[in-house]
């Protein structure tokens, strides 16, 4: 294309052309095309980044799709069984569908309170007092433990029958229970442990309040505006394109959640499957039930289900966020 | 260990970088996987297990490499939590243990699967099995071929808490008694405690050491022959779950809370944890926790009451020491095996950590050097093998578990607690049982 025009160029300007200008012409325009960044060896410079996203992602994705449609015990040779898998999913696993619930109700309890709650802290963190970095970092550590395992078993044991939960509790004199083993509660105590990690949405909504023209709140304190008002008037309006962002990413990455699961149940998903969240039953076919296929599968469907809430999401935002005009 | 670069190390460090780049490839054509083994020169070898029993098995390899210099063992080992998942990716992935400690309850699987490598044809050769019974190498002979080495005898028993029994002025009960036995016995702790310690932890969702023995004390058997249905019926199964619950109200077990938290974690069991005096987890005495000071007993499974019960109990073999398929040093594998099965030094070493020695020589070497728990543990096991073999009404020792038999036990697991926790009634739960119970082995 780039060529074709260049000649085009080359040709209006100038009329009578010898065999040597053209030879002329033709080493000017590669010299040009080279500097313009044509030519192959940028590509080599990318080549890691391709390598790693053709090995490590698109490959092993389009094997997975593969595979979703097979019975593989990851130890014998895959069988096609066509769209098996899927129908068994739907149709005759109970646990599945105790999966979804316990998902969805996770999704649905812990994002909304941890936005709120990291909203409510970034607000109170939104001022010039002294050592002020220091309260910040404070709220933001429970998140760099983040997915830690170390953090999990810490809240199996204050969670737990003779917990450290119970002996607060007992102060006021209330007899606790085990918060952990029972399947009422269990996936409660999830639930607050992604709450408590509310610092990486709050950094991000602290950020954002910084950008908060001031003078829209000072015209607002002179026509005798509420905090409340000016809450729910102008800041919140304005924070929308941060509210959506972290509702994306929040949701996404509990719809993700593993490792607390995973170790507070004891890999079991328990009691009676009340904290059997998603990825943890995913995990549990593939390499404990060796179903890697249904596995697979599983995967699949999940990547969908985020892929729609995600769409969603961006949909409705069209309705609820402001941006700047 | 010097730190000369030997040239033992720049191979291994060399062939580390081949395994790693193996390793891309392997992993994505895993769909077609063979696996390539183990590409070190060392021998590797895995195994789950306590402390004492690491301690115990990296004291004897050490010894056995003294005599053995020319096979290097390179060591990994764990708990039993998460040990499968990492093996099942390892085969996966192509880097599969040579030598391995297997579950005696999934070696079937495994053999089935063609990962693990049969060694008859090294029996009476490199692999010495004198003194082995015929019945204990049925724990590692899968549809006719032998595919592991069976550690010690097995037998279910209880583990009691004998101090806490005493201090209550009970008395241990009789080997010779009944589940009636039991639920007296533990209602009487429950009332003598002032409620403050129940009988024994609910098993009424344990598989194999307590549903398996009632099932075949009514003849009947936890799987079918062919593996493709569970093989007990309805009634027996209600019968049990009956049975629990009445055991529940009468608080003679603890609550399920209790119940549900010890669920893949020893630590939680009912006795470690004070709330009850009999368990039916062998695994607990070695494990310690809160009760390291009380002395231990142990019982065998108690024993139907009705006409016509028939003996419950088997023998089974511990755990396994297997070779995978993949290995090119298979040969080496079972030298180890050997080692484990006849040294004198290995014998003493391991005690009771792998179970009760397999032969009669071993078990005559550790006798005197036993510990009064170990004692009563091994006595007791003695007592259950010796009935189990007199029993002319014994069923034979089980066939190896089918494919899905761990979802199963889990299945009884969480069945049990949905009727404890009042979720399910019995009569729900069971029909919910058998259904996903063929769903599982059927498909």
């Amino acid at each position: 294309m780039t060529t074709a025009k260049t000649d085009a160029a080359v040709k209006e300007q100038s009329a009578p052309v010898t065999p040597s200008d053209q030879r002329e012409r033709d080493r000017m325009r590669r010299r040009l095309a080279r500097r313009r960044g044509g030519g192959w060896w940028p590509y080599l410079f990318l080549a890691p980044w391709f390598i790693g996203l053709f090995g490590l992602t698109i490959y092993p994705m389009m094997d997975s799709l593969y595979l979703s449609f097979t019975d593989f015990d990851l130890l014998t040779p895959a069988q096609w069984v066509g769209v098996d898998n899927y129908d068994k999913m739907f149709t005759d696993d109970p646990v599945f569908w105790d999966s979804v619930h316990a998902t969805l109700l996770y999704v649905v309890v812990s994002v909304p309170l941890k936005l709120a709650l990291a909203l409510g802290v970034a607000m109170l963190l939104n001022r010039d007092l002294k050592g002020i970095g220091l309260y910040r970092a404070a709220f933001y550590l429970p998140s760099l433990l983040g997915g830690a395992v170390a953090i999990a078993i810490v809240w199996r044991q204050v969670f737990g029958g003779d917990g450290l939960f119970n002996d607060f509790l007992a102060w006021f004199g209330i007899k606790g229970q085990d918060w952990i083993s029972s399947p009422d509660t269990a996936l409660y105590t999830l639930i607050l442990l992604a709450v408590w990690q509310f610092g990486t949405p709050m950094v991000i909504f602290l950020a954002g309040l910084k950008q908060l023209p001031k003078d829209v709140y000072e015209a607002a304190a002179i026509d005798g505006a509420s905090p409340v008002t000016r809450f729910f008037k102008i800041t919140l309006p304005l924070l929308t394109p941060i509210v959506f962002f972290n509702v994306v990413l929040q949701i996404i990455d509990a719809f993700k959640t593993f490792t607390p699961a995973f170790v507070i149940s004891n890999g079991s998903g328990g009691p009676l499957n009340s904290t059997m969240l998603y990825s943890l039953y995913l995990y549990k076919k593939g390499f404990t039930d060796l179903q890697m296929g249904y596995a697979s599968a599983l995967a699949w469907v999940l990547f969908l289900v985020i892929a729609g809430f995600t769409a969603v999401n961006f949909i409705a935002s069209r309705y609820w966020v402001h941006y700047d005009d | 260990m010097g730190h000369q670069i030997s040239r033992r190390t720049l191979f291994r460090t060399a062939s580390g970088l081949a395994v790693t780049g193996a390793l891309g490839s392997a992993l994505s054509a895993c769909s077609g996987g063979t696996g390539a083994g183990s590409t070190s020169s060392d021998l590797t070898m895995t195994w789950w297990g306590s402390d004492d029993r690491h301690n115990a098995y990296k004291k004897a390899l050490a010894h056995f490499q003294q005599e053995n210099p020319e096979i290097k063992i390179r060591e990994t080992y764990s708990g039993y939590e998460g040990y499968f998942d990492k093996f099942n990716t390892n085969i996966a992935g192509g880097s599969a243990p040579d030598l391995l400690q297997m579950d005696t309850a999934l070696v079937a699987q495994y053999a089935r699967k063609g990962v693990l490598a049969p060694i008859d044809q090294y029996v009476g050769k490199a692999l010495d099995l004198t003194g082995f019974s015929k019945t204990l190498l049925a724990a590692g002979t899968v549809d006719g071929k032998l595919y592991g080495v069976p550690s010690g005898i097995g037998v279910n028993q209880l583990t009691v808490n004998r101090t806490g029994l005493e201090k209550l002025g009970l008395k241990l009960p009789d080997r010779e008694w009944t589940w009636a036995d039991l639920r007296k016995i533990s209602q009487d702790v429950h009332k003598k405690s002032g409620g403050k310690v129940h009988g024994v932890d609910d098993v009424g969702g344990g598989a194999l050491q307590a549903f398996e023995v009632f099932a075949r004390e009514h003849g009947q058997t936890f799987f079918s022959d062919d593996g493709k249905k569970v093989g007990f019926t309805a009634d027996t199964l209600q019968e049990w779950w009956e049975y629990w619950a009445e055991m529940r109200r009468l608080n003679a077990c603890p609550p399920p809370a209790i119940t549900s938290a010890a669920h893949n974690d020893l630590t939680k069991n009912a006795v470690v944890i004070g709330k009850a005096l009999f368990t039916f987890d062998i695994g607990v005495y070695g494990a310690g926790g809160s009760i390291t000071e009380a002395q231990l007993d142990f019982l065998p499974t108690p024993q139907g009451d009705w006409s016509n019960a028939r003996e419950g109990n088997y023998v089974n073999g511990g755990v396994l020491l297997s070779a995978t398929k993949a290995s090119k040093k298979v040969a080496d594998s079972v030298k180890v095996m050997t080692f484990f099965a006849q040294d004198e030094t290995a014998i003493k070493g391991m005690q009771l950590l792998r179970g009760i020695p397999p032969t009669e020589k071993a078990r005559d070497l550790i006798a005197s050097s036993l510990t009064e728990t170990d004692k009563l543990n091994m006595e007791c096991a003695d007592y259950i093998s010796q009935r189990v073999s007199k029993a002319a009404n014994a069923l034979p020792a089980p066939a190896p578990p089918p494919q899905g038999a761990d979802q199963i036990w889990d299945l009884l697991f969480q069945s049990n607690l949905a009727v404890a926790f009042g979720k399910k009634t019995i009569k729900a739960q069971l029909g919910e049982f058998f259904d996903q119970a063929a769903g599982i082995l059927g498909g």
